[in-house]
């Protein structure tokens, strides 16, 4: 419990912390557990871990996949599931069995395949986090294997060509989204008030849907329909993981506020040089000295006529 | 297939009654059929005698070619050929016949979800079984897969199978797992299953619907299969509320049709053994 564990996965946009289903749900599950992890987005440096994404390192060990580090997390005391019933655990089971089955292939086809999405918004993203020249190959082999994985799981006949397969895989996808909004309900989680394990699965696979702002979104059109669970993604981004509804982070704040900072010091720059100006002008023996000195942030070439008018 | 095609086919469905000759097929009961295939064709006939409807069984070693969809088994009804669980319930709903119509809107999410876990877990489990553990490979799906065809054919179709196979596990990321994961899989799969039925008759209480059938077709086959070892039966029989589920199953809907499913209960070929 006491090992510090380092979580490495794809960093966030849109005003979510990750834009990959996956690492999402880690953080999430993590944050939910209480389990102290600290992420580390990948970015250009060479440092980064090549494998799958996301890894998990404590110590010496090196674990990959979600269910894995799930699984991991849960040993070292770190459940979200403790007060889950027996049926309530084989129900989690089956919901994400279902997520992978039906929601999967039609976000990896949003993300990766469709091509206007993958050429105008997930390319330039991912390639500007990964080193050159890894940049120039790793999204393409990434979108190669959505594609690969879509027509050989779903690709078979009778579905013949690949505008019958995105039909059906978009068509099983909203009834999925159905069937979720339908279990959800109104109630705040999916099994009572506090998150588990099936929350934080599908969250990682509904924020991204939800937030990322692609061209083609008929997806997302769809999730915005169904309010208990776009609440529901929204509810978990601002208790969690401290982030507005509107998608500005801390971090978008912080530069906020440096460009208000730069604009002050801006002002009083101009301020100073008028101050010297005004000095200037003072000392000259034309002018009487003057009464007031109060205007000083207007513009230097005002004050003048002002003045030479005042008694 | 698309929407427009798919009213158009369920309009035909609902026009005609249920026919006396439907017929469904399915490989060579004694020498051909592989064990992820029996659970399929075992799945779809038990929800048709749940359904009352009554269906005889086909044997053709070139069923898995006279499918729409390349997979087994298919039900032949009037002029209409359907494969696979999920097209077949659907058709059996537009003729009138529906098992699911009693549940509300979340069982019936419920329902989806788990039939998705068994197609998840169960099947792909049998699947990787069947064809990327090289000894059951070797002994028993290789040989069984070509035996109604002459060499060299039955060598190439049985290889071309299983790249086709190893090429989808390696997609969906089963290609890395070792056996001992797939069998703690199927055992998590089992306990969740387990844990869903409790103490009750069916998974949705007192009738039993789609999700019934499709359990029983797994875990029947997989219980009554003799492979190279008994650990994927072990797996199932550790639970005991589903060898029960089972056997009333089977005692319900298969003993009385003897002359129909005789193939499905009894013990056949060294393949199979009873289920005792």
């Amino acid at each position: 419990m006491a090992a510090p564990m380092e979580l490495s996965c794809w960093g966030g946009d849109w005003g979510l912390p990750s834009l990959h289903p996956e690492s999402l749900t880690v953080m999430a599950y993590a944050k939910f557990s209480g389990a102290p992890l600290t992420v580390n987005t990948i970015n250009n440096s060479w440092r980064t871990p090549k494998g799958d994404v996301p890894v998990l390192i404590s110590e010496d060990i090196v674990i990959s996949q979600p269910a894995k580090i799930l699984n991991f997390l849960r040993k070292q005391k770190y459940n979200a599931d403790y007060e889950l019933s027996a049926k309530q655990g084989a129900d989690t089971l089956a919901y994400i069995a279902l997520l992978e089955e039906k929601l999967l292939p039609a976000l990896l086809h949003t993300f990766w395949v469709e091509a206007e999405n993958y050429c105008s918004v997930t390319k330039p993203w991912f390639a500007s986090r990964i080193p050159f020249p890894l940049s120039l190959y790793l999204p393409g082999k990434m979108s190669r294997e959505a594609l690969n994985r879509i027509l050989l799981t779903k690709g078979g006949p009778p579905l013949y060509s690949l505008s019958e397969v995105e039909a059906q895989i978009y068509r099983d996808a909203k009834e999925c989204l159905n069937l979720l909004s339908k279990r959800l309900g109104t109630s705040q989680f999916f099994f009572g008030n506090t998150p588990t394990t099936l929350d934080a699965f599908v969250f990682g696979f509904l924020a991204p849907v939800y937030k990322v702002c692609f061209p083609r979104v008929q997806l997302q059109e769809h999730l915005k329909q169904l309010p208990n669970l776009c609440r529901f993604c929204d509810d978990i981004l601002t208790c969690y993981f401290r982030l507005t509804v509107s998608g500005h982070s801390p971090s978008g704040q912080d530069t906020a506020d440096a460009n208000l900072q730069k604009l002050t010091q801006l002002v009083n720059k101009e301020s100073n040089l008028i101050e010297k100006m005004d000095d200037n002008l003072r000392k000259s023996p034309q002018h009487p000295p003057r009464k007031l000195t109060t205007l000083k942030l207007a513009a230097g070439g005002e004050e003048s006529p002002l003045n030479r008018l005042s008694p | 297939m698309s929407l427009v095609a798919e009213a158009f086919m369920n309009q035909l469905a609902a026009a005609e009654p249920w026919p006396e000759n439907a017929a469904l097929y399915q490989q060579l009961k004694e020498d051909q059929i592989l064990l992820s295939d029996n659970a399929s064709s075992l799945a779809v006939q038990a929800f048709l005698q749940m359904c009352n409807l009554p269906v005889r069984v086909v044997c053709r070693a070139n069923a898995e070619y006279m499918s729409p969809s390349g997979k087994v088994p298919f039900i032949h009804v009037g002029n209409q050929v359907v494969s696979e669980l999920g097209p077949i319930v659907q058709f059996v709903k537009a003729k009138g016949h529906s098992l699911s119509d009693g549940l509300d809107e979340v069982q019936k999410a419920e329902m989806k979800a788990y039939m998705e876990l068994v197609n998840n877990m169960l099947l792909t489990a049998e699947l990787y079984l069947q064809w990327c553990d090289d000894v059951t490979v070797e002994e028993i799906t290789h040989p069984r897969y070509g035996s109604p065809y002459p060499w060299p054919l039955n060598r190439i179709l049985a290889y071309q199978k299983q790249w086709e196979i190893r090429r989808k596990m390696k997609a969906i990321g089963w290609a890395g797992k070792s056996l001992e994961q797939v069998l703690e899989d199927v055992d998590q799969c089992c306990q969740a299953l387990s844990q869903r039925l409790g103490t009750q008759p069916y998974f949705f209480n007192k009738q039993p619907t789609e999700l019934d059938a499709l359990v029983f077709g797994h875990l029947f086959t997989i219980l009554t299969t003799q492979l190279t070892t008994d650990e994927l039966s072990e797996k199932v029989k550790n639970y005991g509320n589903l060898t029960a589920f089972c056997r009333r199953i089977e005692q319900q809907y298969f003993e009385g049709h003897d002359k129909d499913n005789s193939g499905t209960a009894a013990p056949r070929s060294a393949k199979r053994s009873l289920l005792r």
